[in-house]
């Protein structure tokens, strides 16, 4: 267990948020039986022991999963889902499991390209695609501007949602830089709050993308972007 | 009225109170997704634990073979409800009484119930569960509470939830008033299922005597889901092994905001219980821990690791809104003045140890708003298995709108705009006898009227150019603020920096930022510059209710910060007298001060410098006061709120809420057109989150209206949609606009004269009052678009409508 930080800044979160990136197993080192607590060195030798020891049991599956860039080889249970083996197995808490069957957003991460709800994905199946979570976004320099915009905005209020809706924001203006106000509803209307932050999400990423906008500007005029 | 008794209470001039978008103080945290919620919390070798739920809406468990589970490889414990081990678990201080913490009997289907299963995973938790072999014994149960008022029903509760120990004089405030009492000593006894209370006031006789007709009719509230966004869970770990305090250590993440509660349910003194956690998530005026948060301490204390509890949605379905059926009957005379008052309710008592405030709570009613004094309350209380109510719910209605409904249809009766009946039935400001206009809601309404562009119709006479029919409504309340407990704030300048140590929790309303603004704001210094030390050992609690920093806490900060204030003018005083600095042996003269010469009367702080009042010019950083560690403490109760002192028999800030709606009565569709909050909170101290709060609470009405639904099975009584995607919450697609007119007239009495907004905007009938206005027919709740067309049918072959 770790504590929670207190008087954050974008810095500091980031850096936080770099930490935990940091801190990602990239490969399993010790490979334990999840039903007995054995453990050993190789994946192989973990089936063995299920041949052995827990015949008739799903032994652990071996995968390779692409998170924030980088490559993770984990050994998990095959019914693991995407949210968990972030969790439990990466230590990647920013996506959140609020209505666990896909109906809330609140877990958002983003495969490929497109947002993806990793409460309802096997994390069996994510082998070979890029994920990226919302501790993946916040060490970007270039969405700083949409994390002030959120946080200026207040688009949140007990922040239970927020990184859900803060990786579908930055799904969406990936594939347009310049969304509407509708175009934003829409993208975001398969997350939920709780807490009534609907018309702060749309404020705050039209803020952010058209500072955004500015700086890409700016930078294609200096010369440096 | 107005924060008179207190230091600046009438300060004009504001340099950091009322500033928007200052982000909060873990608003990164948030949205970066590093803040740690209950949930997200994991400790090295934990077990995970599952509790057994009843598959019946009344259950008995018999017998539970736990054999079969216990085979299965990473199962490490079942514990049966039975094991004496629960013995050693305290009650909860906040919850009912119950016989154990762990019962073999569930009242509603979805309860803990009978057995914990402990193991390696919580898939294999599942998997232990579905194992048990468990003799059932079903029994009768009460889904339909309008069938549960049979007196031949069998009664669904033992002697142990046994309430005649309540049947006792309520209790008074000091203003005269009866307070949170479920029964009068005249209530008769419970009779099987069904309670019957009745509050009393005036001359009920004399009043239907006075009144020159008699108006009738139902509203009828269904039972709404709060939906706590994060699932309620726990980590714990319990260690003999204490570095620095004698006797055993339990740490717990999870159950925020409740350190004080599990220490004592454990025994533990408090200190001895660590809870870093900050982040609650959204549990508005939810104040109850679920046993996914307490259970973890006693496994991780028998089992010797870490264990984690978690709830999934469907385990966290409770219920915030009961569902009541309320007959009103107003005498009122010609001009629409109200005279009498009766409301006879038939309400939900929901399973075992519900909460009780939303059940019986008839205190904050819109009834003592009127200048009628004439009000009788009489509640039937039946026992249910449809759900449990934690106290006490983002959306109690406190039966305010039983007054919005009678309003509207005395100006529907008399062709009167119903806002000019409101005007006049409302009494005036200090009391039902009082007939004086009340400021606040006069200019609440005037703005209302003017952003609105307000023309009142009859109902089901306006079409719009598309056809559809157009519908308006109005609602008044009450701004609250919470003024019930003792508040205490510490502040302490150190290191030329102000520390304001709270223990949190954060959860969602901002208060500590609105705290931090106000110790700013009289310090004299900005925001930034103070700096809030997360702590869970504080004393300082973010957790005091309402909204908009504005409780009583608020009050108690403004008081701390100016006692803070005079100790730096006086020790920046002193240290301009001081001629030398002194290292160890050396001394060597020190500058002079720009302050020399001066007292602290003749200095003030502003922009963070420290300055002569008759010279500003002479001044010195905040931050160089001096080199002494200064502390501030202040604490005690804050001036009383009329809110919570004369639950609507005194009035200072108001709101107004206004809507427009259009219905297509082809197809049943219900489209907000326009929808308005007019609101004086006093003195906006975080305009950001004051703004959001309006929202949700417009759109927590608007999904009970419109579109949420709990539905049990009435032949089983199983709940049929106790999850997020058959449970309809709106959406980004889904949610109106909210214009907002913000007033500040100063007429609370919290800090500068502020109140907050909290649930008072709240309501369960200003959209289906729009309706009517619309159709003339009335729709229940939620107004779905089947519904309305179902109440459409009578008026299409012109009979009349139900009310």
């Amino acid at each position: 267990m770790d504590a929670n930080p207190a008087r954050v800044t974008f810095e500091s979160a980031s850096a936080r948020a770099a930490g935990i990136l940091a801190a990602m197993p990239l490969e399993q080192k010790i490979v334990k039986c999840p039903l007995c607590g054995w453990q050993g060195f190789r994946h192989a030798d973990l089936i063995e022991h299920f041949t052995l020891e827990h015949p008739g049991c799903a032994a652990p599956v071996r995968v390779t999963l692409d998170v924030n860039g980088k490559l993770c080889e984990l050994v998990i249970e095959p019914q693991m889902t995407l949210k968990e083996v972030l969790q439990f197995r990466l230590g990647l808490t920013g996506a959140k499991e609020m209505c666990n069957r896909g109906a809330c957003g609140s877990c958002t991460v983003i495969m490929d390209g497109r947002p993806a709800l990793s409460c309802n994905v096997l994390a069996s199946e994510c082998e070979g695609k890029r994920i990226e979570t919302v501790e993946g976004i916040a060490v970007i320099p270039k969405w700083k501007p949409l994390i002030d915009a959120y946080c200026k905005w207040d688009a949140m209020q007990c922040g239970y949602c927020t990184p859900g809706f803060l990786v579908a924001a930055k799904a969406l203006i990936d594939r347009n830089p310049s969304p509407a106000v509708d175009e934003i509803n829409a993208a975001l209307s398969g997350n939920i709050c709780i807490c009534g932050t609907y018309p702060r999400h749309a404020q705050a990423i039209i803020e952010a993308v058209e500072f955004m906008a500015a700086e890409y500007a700016g930078a294609s005029e200096r010369g440096d972007g | 009225m107005a924060d008179l008794t207190g230091a600046n209470g009438t300060r004009e001039v504001f340099k950091v109170v009322g500033k928007p978008n200052l982000p909060g103080l873990t608003a990164y945290a948030m949205a970066t997704g590093v803040a740690k919620f209950g949930s997200d919390f994991t400790a090295p070798g934990m077990l995970f634990a599952k509790i057994l739920r009843s598959p019946y809406a009344h259950a008995r468990v018999l017998a539970i073979d736990a054999s079969a589970a216990l085979a299965i490889p990473g199962v490490v414990d079942v514990v049966l409800w039975d094991d004496p081990v629960f013995k050693t678990v305290g009650p909860d201080p906040m919850a009912g009484k119950k016989p154990s913490f762990l019962l073999n009997e569930a009242h509603k289907e979805g309860q803990e119930v009978g057995a914990i299963v402990v193991a390696e995973s919580e898939a294999l938790c599942e998997e232990a569960l579905g194992a048990l072999k468990i003799e059932w014994e079903e029994l009768p149960f009460i889904v339909d509470i309008i069938k549960g008022l049979d007196p031949a029903l069998p009664a669904i509760r033992g002697p142990e939830y046994d309430e005649s120990g309540t049947y006792g004089p309520p209790s008074i405030t000091s203003e005269g008033y009866p307070w949170m009492a479920t029964h009068y000593p005249d209530d008769p006894p419970k009779t099987g299922n069904v309670s019957r209370s009745t509050l009393a006031q005036g001359d009920i006789d004399a009043g239907w005597e006075e009144a020159d007709w008699i108006l009738e009719y139902d509203v009828n509230i269904h039972d709404v889901v709060s939906l706590l966004p994060n699932p309620q869970a726990s980590v714990a770990r319990w260690s003999g092994k204490n570095m620095y305090k004698p006797g055993e250590t339990l740490r717990i993440e999870g159950a925020v905001g409740r350190r004080g509660m599990i220490a004592q349910m454990y025994g533990l003194p408090e200190d001895n219980v660590i809870q870093e956690g900050l982040f609650q998530g959204g549990k508005y005026c939810d104040w109850g821990l679920r046993m996914s948060q307490e259970i973890t301490p006693l496994l991780s204390k028998k089992l010797g690791r870490p264990v984690r509890c978690c709830n999934t949605r469907e385990e966290n379905f409770d219920m915030c809104v009961n569902e009541r059926h309320a007959r009103v009957k107003l005498g009122v005379k010609n001009n629409g003045l109200i005279t009498a008052v009766e409301d006879d309710t038939v309400v939900d008592h929901g399973a075992p140890n519900s909460s009780e405030m939303t059940t019986y709570d008839r205190d904050w009613n819109g009834y003592y708003t009127l200048k009628c004094e004439n009000i009788v309350q009489k509640y039937t209380i039946v026992d249910s298995n449809r759900s449990f109510m934690y106290t006490c719910g983002q959306f109690v209605p406190y039966s305010f709108d039983m007054v919005t409904v009678g309003l509207y249809l005395i100006g529907e009766k008399l062709g009167i705009d119903p806002t000019e009946i409101a005007r006049l039935n409302l009494h005036g400001p200090d009391s039902q006898k009082d007939t004086r206009p009340v400021p606040s809601f006069e200019a609440c309404l005037e703005e209302g009227k003017r952003l609105m562009n307000w023309e009142w119709h009859p109902a089901g006479t306006k079409r719009l150019s598309d056809g559809r029919l157009h519908g308006a409504a109005f609602r008044y309340q009450m701004c609250p603020r919470h003024a019930f407990m003792k508040y205490f704030t510490k502040l302490e300048y150190r290191g030329g920096v102000v520390h304001f140590p709270t223990q949190g929790p954060i959860a969602g309303w901002f208060g500590t930022e609105c705290f931090t603004m106000i110790a700013a704001e009289e310090l004299g210094v900005g925001y930034e510059d103070i700096c809030v030390d997360y702590d869970y050992r504080a004393q300082h609690t973010d957790e005091a209710g309402g909204s908009d920093g504005v409780t009583g806490h608020g009050w108690i900060v403004k008081e701390c910060a100016n006692i803070l204030k005079r100790k730096i003018l006086e020790a920046a005083a002193k240290e301009a007298r001081v001629t030398t600095d002194r290292w160890g042996p050396v001394e060597a003269p020190k500058p002079p001060s720009p302050l020399t010469g001066c007292s602290a009367d003749d200095l003030d702080i502003e922009d963070g410098k420290i300055f002569v009042k008759s010279d500003p010019s002479r001044f010195i950083p905040f931050s160089a006061a001096t080199g002494d560690t200064l502390t501030a403490e202040y604490g005690g109760n804050s001036p009383k709120a009329a809110w919570s002192s004369h639950f609507g028999r005194k009035l200072d800030t108001m709101n107004t809420s206004w809507c427009e709606v259009a219905v297509d009565d082809e197809t049943g569709e219900v489209e907000i057109l326009k929808y308005l909050v007019v609101i004086d909170p006093g003195k906006v101290i975080r305009r950001t989150s004051l703004e959001s709060q309006i929202d949700q609470v417009v759109y927590f009405s608007q999904g009970a209206q419109l579109l949420e639904e709990y539905i049990l099975d009435p032949e089983t009584g199983v709940r049929l949609n106790a999850n997020m995607t058959d449970y309809r919450k709106p959406t980004t697609l889904d949610v109106p606009v909210v214009d907002k007119g913000v007033l500040e007239t100063r007429a609370g009495n919290g800090a500068y004269g502020a109140s907050g907004i909290a649930h008072n905007l709240a309501n369960s009938h200003i959209l289906i009052t729009a309706i009517h206005n619309a159709t003339g027919v009335w729709v229940d709740p939620p107004a779905t678009p089947d519904r309305v067309i179902k109440a459409l049918i009578p008026l299409a072959a012109n009979e009349s409508p139900r009310r």
